[in-house]
């Protein structure tokens, strides 16, 4: 489990060092921020704007995060960094686990930034309390990148470098629209219904949500990434490594 | 009890080609060696031969065709034997943005190293490489042969009991290749088995007591040094040794002198000339240096690649 956490500490270690992270987080809080200013245009809803774009930017945030995973990998393959690795007491499945903890954690990192920063600026900006139902609908937004790391790491393990980023990003968009496309196979079959972490609604409109849903969900994103990860360190297994 | 070898494979071939409409290309055929303990194996062939494919299967980076491969007694995809391996890649890569000693804590931790060890051992193996000043830079801008310091770090990191180096001398300055000769003499002095690939023939003869040549993916021929590479004679180095020179000139085949009171004679290998030279080394301690000579390790190589090939392609290589 050590050498896990040593893979999962250094995959996060090696983003979190990156400047342009930060400032993204920052361009990210002026969006938000800059919401306040669309009373005129938005005839009074910059509230409910606000909260949306903090929201919406918070889910991409997540979606950007988890999706280095299939430049990451790929990238650490390529160039031998991730042969170092694996050629100590490592086994390929514990690699898979340690990025796909440490990038979560990056994932958590910056959308906690983002959610802090957000409600600051709203609470700065507007009077109605809404701190308990914002930290849960941010909580879900931050689960919500549980089963979309799996999807990343399975396209970074099973497809080519150029291709693995691009099917990821259009399953995790298949998987968020999977409710209104209506198409059964992928609706929560194939890839997770990604549809449940989405309750920007009840923050918006201020109605409460049970945490037996936030659990719920959250165990099923859960297992849904276990599956998806057990096939992805199969895929691994049987791979060479060049 | 036979001693168990420290490498071991039996038949092991490896294709490549992952679409079934491909023709697969063989990069190693029926691949059968040993390697014992405590030994410094040359591991030799041209490009394209199947050294780094046999050195990825060993470390279990690719999986065979057919055969099996065993590590210090063990199947190669167990992973608790890589604990007691070293491992250089051909090209060592590692994360820009990690300083030096940053990467070998990290290499350290995946050794399960407890925090005590690595305290001690990150500075120890940085100093071992001459790396020392470097140790808070980044990666990044550390040149090709820095990069193989610190390659070579992090393969010894564990005091593996089996060194396996991919092209270690590679890229690196006459400096650097004295270096690690040095570390890879001094990794074998204390116990650990080397095995390394490599195309700079001279540096092999030099430093190996074992080697292996390969070509096209098969095996031309494994074993010590000494049996491969004819005998050429025995040389006999003579310090302050004038008086020497006249009862041995008679039956040397060359003789030479190198300096004031410093002669060379080279005699022909035969069981009586050993044996009285020996005992006049043993006589003389001191001041008589007896060195068997062999055939160039160069000319034997294309000598066996030349007759694999069918005669031209050896004969090209040379030229």
């Amino acid at each position: 489990m050590k050498e896990v956490w040593t893979i999962a500490e250094n995959a996060c270690k090696n983003i979190l060092k990156l400047k342009v992270v930060y400032f993204l987080v920052a361009c990210v809080l002026i969006l938000v921020g800059s919401m306040y200013r669309y009373n005129e245009i938005s005839l009074n809803r910059h509230r409910e704007l606000l909260l949306d774009m903090s929201l919406l930017l918070n889910q991409v945030a997540a979606i950007l995060s988890v999706l280095s995973l299939t430049f990451d990998i790929p990238r650490e393959l390529r160039e031998g960094i991730a042969a170092t690795f694996l050629t100590k007491s490592l086994g390929r499945m514990k690699y898979l686990w340690g990025k796909v903890l440490g990038i979560y954690a990056v994932a958590c990192v910056v959308c906690t930034l983002i959610a802090i920063g957000s409600y600051i600026i709203y609470a700065s900006c507007f009077p109605e309390p809404i701190f308990l139902i914002y930290v849960k609908i941010q909580l879900l937004i931050i689960l919500s990148a549980i089963p979309m790391t799996s999807i990343c790491t399975f396209c970074a393990v099973s497809f080519p470098e150029m291709a693995a980023p691009i099917i990821a990003l259009m399953a995790v968009w298949f998987s968020s629209l999977t409710h209104r496309l209506k198409i059964p196979v992928l609706n929560g079959g194939i890839l997770p219904d990604l549809d449940l972490f989405n309750m920007k609604e009840h923050v918006i409109y201020q109605v409460d949500l049970p945490w037996s849903y936030i659990l719920g969900t959250a165990l099923y994103g859960v297992a849904f990434a276990v599956f998806v990860m057990m096939l992805s360190g199969i895929i691994f297994r049987l791979r060479d490594i060049k | 009890m036979e001693e168990v070898p420290v490498i071991k494979t039996e038949s092991l071939s490896k294709r490549y080609g992952v679409l079934f409409w491909k023709k697969k290309n063989l990069s190693l055929d029926q691949l059968s060696i040993t390697v014992p303990r405590g030994a410094v194996f040359g591991f030799l062939g041209p490009n394209g031969a199947g050294k780094t494919t046999t050195i990825k299967l060993l470390m279990d980076l690719i999986h065979p065709t057919s055969g099996s491969a065993e590590v210090l007694g063990k199947p190669v995809w167990d992973p608790s034997v890589r604990r007691r391996i070293g491992f250089l890649p051909d090209a060592p890569a590692f994360n820009g943005l990690m300083t030096a000693s940053e990467f070998l804590n990290v290499c350290a931790k995946l050794l399960k190293m407890s925090k005590a060890e690595r305290k001690k051992r990150v500075p120890e193996v940085l100093e071992t490489v001459r790396m020392t000043a470097s140790a808070d830079d980044k990666l990044g801008g550390f040149s090709r042969g820095m990069l193989q310091r610190i390659g070579v770090a992090q393969a010894i990191l564990n005091k593996p009991d089996l060194l396996i180096l991919d092209e270690p001398l590679l890229g690196l300055d006459p400096y650097g290749r004295q270096e690690l000769k040095r570390i890879i003499r001094e990794q074998n002095k204390l116990g650990t088995t080397v095995f390394f690939s490599s195309h700079i023939l001279a540096d092999v003869q030099e430093i190996c007591d074992h080697a292996a040549i390969l070509n096209r993916g098969r095996l031309l021929c494994s074993g010590k040094l000494g049996d491969l590479l004819g005998s050429q004679g025995i040389s006999v180095r003579l310090t302050d040794g004038d008086d020497l020179v006249r009862d041995l000139l008679p039956e040397a085949k060359e003789c030479q002198k190198k300096g004031p009171h410093e002669w060379e004679l080279t005699f022909e290998k035969t069981p009586d000339s050993e044996k009285r030279l020996q005992e006049l080394k043993e006589k003389h301690a001191g001041k008589v240096e007896v060195v068997e000579q062999w055939e160039s390790l160069e000319d034997f190589f294309f000598e066996k690649i030349e007759q694999d090939n069918g005669g031209e392609a050896g004969k090209e290589a040379k030229e």
